[in-house]
């Protein structure tokens, strides 16, 4: 499979998008256009999943920071989970934890929307 | 219905501009002129999208009328038609064809039949000349016609020229454009073959049909049980002869000149394709532009490539081939790294893999390129077209797409790359540049573990076949299985075990031991051979075994003592790698070895190698110092990253350093490749490393920074890089003018009192 192509995995009434490799404009477009589509199609509860997220660059946490307007336009829940010590800084760095709640392990994050159903 | 007619493309063609393809002429013109004794051969010609198929065949039927002007009858009537593109709905072709028929065959007898198309009067006039058979067939497709009857319309048109020519003529049949037949408007893919089955299988009508899509016009004929009657002749670029003959006759109508050394280059350069060479022309014509040496020529080129003709005539392809533009995007970025990189990929699945789409999108998109006649697939093996024109506008699409690069940068970059390619064409590719990197590779090794997948191409193949060079570094890193390099303790070309004794001529011989432990026992031998033919063969594999077999026997080796290793550059065999794998011999394509080159900085030739230091520098050591030349390309920050691993690995930095270095080098490449607007399209970076710190310098020659300048990506990325560095390392210094920019970058090691200035910086 081509690091174009975003895996995604519905859980309940959450979308689990996993951004495995380099989340440069390219894959950064594409985590964007999924995104997109879950919420045309109604979905609200979005976890972005960075287990496999080897290298972050600012076009993609830029696209990231859309994403996170996007969701807060919807009203809808977007997490992150399993985020590496670097990326957690970055995502620090440039204010955008300020606005979604990360956690360690997938399966918190999915019990974090639960709660909040 | 009336039309008037436009006198086809017959009447443009111009015999005293068409130049070469001797032999095939001669070939057709056997199989055609045969018809006269009502034998009649078929034949399917094809070749890439405007290469001069049809060129041939209005060559052809200019042959066949001259050279049977006033022989005896019966005489060949060649009857060339073009099933084109906007004929798709089948009661228009059936008119069309019937009409063309009816009017070039009068022209044949030597009438002059009127403008407008009227088959009741071109009929009345065909009767004139003993040829009254055709009145039926003619109220008959008017009655299919009339009730709206598409197929069977066209099996009257289609039938119709087979009627006999009595002792007059016999038909000869050009079908060009052939392609099209397949996409008739609910009309069953291939009908168009099963009406002219019968006349095929009878063997009395000599028929040649050409197109750009053999895939689809083959599949129809094995369908129809045709596939066996059918010769098949592939068209390419001309001969350089006929290339050359062809400038002389460009330039002269045009008053051009062009040095005649030059000529060959320019013909080659173009691929020696006629419709290149007609378009070169007109863009010097156009912009009076002279051409008197290489250089001139090359900024010609790349400007028609970027702006020009030759631009806008790919552009206009790619737009009508795909009118949606993502999947026009993933085609071109997909034909980039095959035509342009040339990426080994001959399967299907390798190519879906490359697409990076859903099966069915890449199945489209390989549909449509195989259709356009961009590729070719052999059972189940793709091949695709080698168009060094193509290749180039490629590089330009991709390069303006994905860096957001202006044309005249990628002009630029396309003359450098061609003059300095031109100067290491000549050394490139030989076996003793190959044998000296992989030297000096082997000189580097020092027990570390690398991936085995950089020794086995088939699962290198499988794993990473088309994929991207990020991914593949990416995927190495996480590879379980592992070979540990022994140390090497010396390296020579050739090898001979005894005075006197018989030589073995393998490109390199490597002496190793294991876990640098250097007894008798830890020895291992590394026999490697070069092979920079175009393809590996099984041949070449057990011809390298059997002399591997000699020397294990000469030396008393045991098996895990010899290890066997050939590099190689062209495609392989299947049948040669399964040798490999039943000898247990490594095999290494180029692409693999460029990751293992990366892996142990081994980038040129011409750099001095860095002796190995101890992993542990002493404080007041002199500081190692490395340097890589980037291109401007995309993803190749994430090499520059790599790299910094490497560096960092010397000075066993922790993790979460080595990760801020890594960030901060990615963003200060990212800004050179989207700001400075260099034009040698090249980003140079130099890594110091020292016992307190770590310094990083990113320089690029280009116009000097300007904040809140660039493209799309840099609205996109709302001017992070910059704030980012400052977060992730403890100096930033920037110097900037006309000559460029440097970024230099400071990362202190864990002594505090080291820093410069203030402590930790905050965010801003």
């Amino acid at each position: 499979m081509s690091y174009l192509t975003v895996r995604t995995r519905q859980a309940d009434d959450a979308l689990v998008v996993y951004i495995d490799g380099y989340l440069n404009s390219l894959m950064g477009e594409e985590v964007e256009r999924v995104v997109q589509e879950a919420l045309d199609a109604g979905g609200r509860k979005l976890l972005l999943n960075f287990e496999g997220t080897r290298l972050i660059n600012s076009i993609g946490i830029s696209i990231i920071i859309d994403i996170v307007e996007k969701i807060m336009e919807r009203n809808g829940m977007l997490a992150f989970c399993a985020l590496s010590r670097i990326n957690r800084e970055l995502f620090q760095m440039t204010g955008v934890a300020r606005y979604v709640q990360a956690f360690d392990r997938e399966e918190e994050a999915l019990g974090y929307f639960a709660q909040s159903a | 219905m009336r039309l008037i007619w436009n006198q086809g493309a017959g009447f443009s063609f111009r015999a005293e501009e068409f130049f070469g393809r001797d032999e095939e002429l001669a070939a057709l013109l056997r199989v055609c002129l045969e018809g006269k004794s009502g034998i009649g051969a078929s034949v399917m010609i094809y070749g890439p999208p405007n290469v001069g198929k049809t060129s041939l065949l209005l060559k052809l039927k200019y042959d066949l009328q001259t050279l049977s002007d006033g022989a005896a009858p019966p005489r060949p009537f060649p009857f060339y038609f073009s099933f084109s593109k906007i004929l798709s709905h089948p009661l228009a072709l059936s008119q069309h064809f019937l009409q063309e028929y009816l009017w070039q065959l009068l022209v044949f007898l030597g009438d002059s039949p009127p403008a407008a198309f009227d088959t009741d009067a071109l009929s009345d006039r065909l009767g004139t000349y003993g040829l009254i058979d055709y009145r039926e067939f003619i109220l008959a497709h008017r009655r299919f016609t009339e009730r709206g009857d598409g197929l069977s319309a066209l099996v009257n048109a289609f039938s119709f020229p087979f009627v006999p020519g009595g002792e007059i003529f016999y038909p000869v049949f050009l079908f060009d454009d052939f392609q099209y037949t397949c996409k008739l408007q609910n009309i069953p893919d291939g009908a168009i073959l099963s009406i002219l089955r019968p006349y095929i299988k009878s063997g009395h009508f000599p028929m040649v049909i050409s197109g750009s899509s053999p895939g689809h016009v083959t599949s129809s004929l094995k369908r129809e049980g045709l596939f066996g009657s059918f010769q098949l002749m592939e068209v390419g670029g001309l001969s350089p002869a006929a290339s050359e003959k062809m400038w002389a006759s460009l330039f002269e109508r045009r008053k051009i000149q062009m040095p005649v050394p030059l000529q060959a280059r320019a013909a080659a350069r173009l691929g020696h394709i006629p419709i290149y060479q007609r378009m070169f022309v007109e863009e010097v014509s156009f912009r009076n532009a002279p051409v008197t040496d290489e250089i001139e020529f090359e900024n010609l080129f790349a400007l028609s490539i970027t702006e020009g003709q030759l631009n806008r005539y790919w552009r206009e392809f790619f737009e009508s081939a795909f009118p949606e533009r993502m999947a026009r995007a993933r085609a071109i970025k997909f034909l980039k790294r095959v035509v342009c990189d040339q990426f080994p990929l001959d399967t299907f699945e390798g190519a879906l893999s490359l697409l990076g789409t859903s099966p069915e999108e890449g199945g489209e998109i390989l549909s449509a390129l195989e259709f356009k006649g961009l590729l070719k697939s052999d059972f189940e093996q793709l091949r695709f077209v080698g168009d060094p024109v193509l290749a180039d506008f490629l590089y330009w699409a991709f390069e303006r797409g994905v860096l957001g690069k202006g044309s005249s940068q990628v002009a630029a970059a396309l003359v450098q790359a061609k003059l300095s390619r031109a100067t290491a064409e000549s050394t490139e590719g030989s076996r003793e540049k190959w044998v000296a990197v992989t030297k000096e590779l082997m000189r580097r090794w020092d027990c570390r573990e690398v991936p085995m997948l950089l020794f086995r191409f088939g699962s290198f193949r499988e794993r990473f076949g088309g994929k991207g060079l990020l991914e593949v570094v990416i995927g190495m890193e996480g590879e379980p299985q592992k070979m540990r390099l022994p140390k090497i303790s010396s390296v020579s070309t050739g090898y001979r075990t005894r005075r006197g004794g018989p030589r073995f001529d393998f490109d390199l011989v490597a002496y190793g031991f294991l876990d640098a432990d250097f007894s008798e026992e830890n020895l291992v031998i590394w026999a490697v051979d070069v092979m920079t033919e175009k393809a590996l063969t099984a041949n070449a594999v057990e011809h390298f075994e059997n002399r591997c077999r000699l020397l294990s026997l000469e030396k008393g080796l045991k098996p895990e003592q010899l290890r066997k290793w050939i590099l190689f550059e062209g495609s392989v065999d299947p049948a040669a790698l399964q040798r490999g794998a039943q000898h247990d011999i490594f095999l290494t394509h180029r692409s693999q070895m460029r990751l293992f080159l990366n892996l142990f900085g081994v980038e040129e030739l011409d750099i001095t190698p860095e002796e190995r230091k101890a992993p542990e520098t002493p404080p007041g050591a002199e500081p190692l110092e490395f340097e890589l030349v980037l291109p401007m390309k995309a993803d190749t920050e994430v090499v520059a990253a790599r790299v910094a691993e490497e560096v960092a690995a010397y000075a066993s930095l922790d993790k979460d350093t080595v990760d801020r270095i890594k960030m901060a080098l990615i963003e200060a490449c990212i800004n050179a490749f989207e700001h400075s607007g260099a034009e040698s399209g090249k980003v140079r970076l130099r890594y110091i490393l020292s016992p307190e710190k770590i310094e990083l310098f990113v320089q690029d020659e280009g116009k000097g920074f300007r904040g809140g300048r660039g493209g799309e990506e840099s609205k996109r990325n709302r001017g992070w890089g910059l704030k980012l560095i400052r977060e992730l390392v403890d100096d930033v210094e920037i110097a900037t003018g006309d000559r460029g920019t440097v970024v230099r970058m400071v990362k202190y090691l864990g002594h505090e009192s080291e820093k410069e200035g203030e402590g930790s910086p905050g965010p801003e």
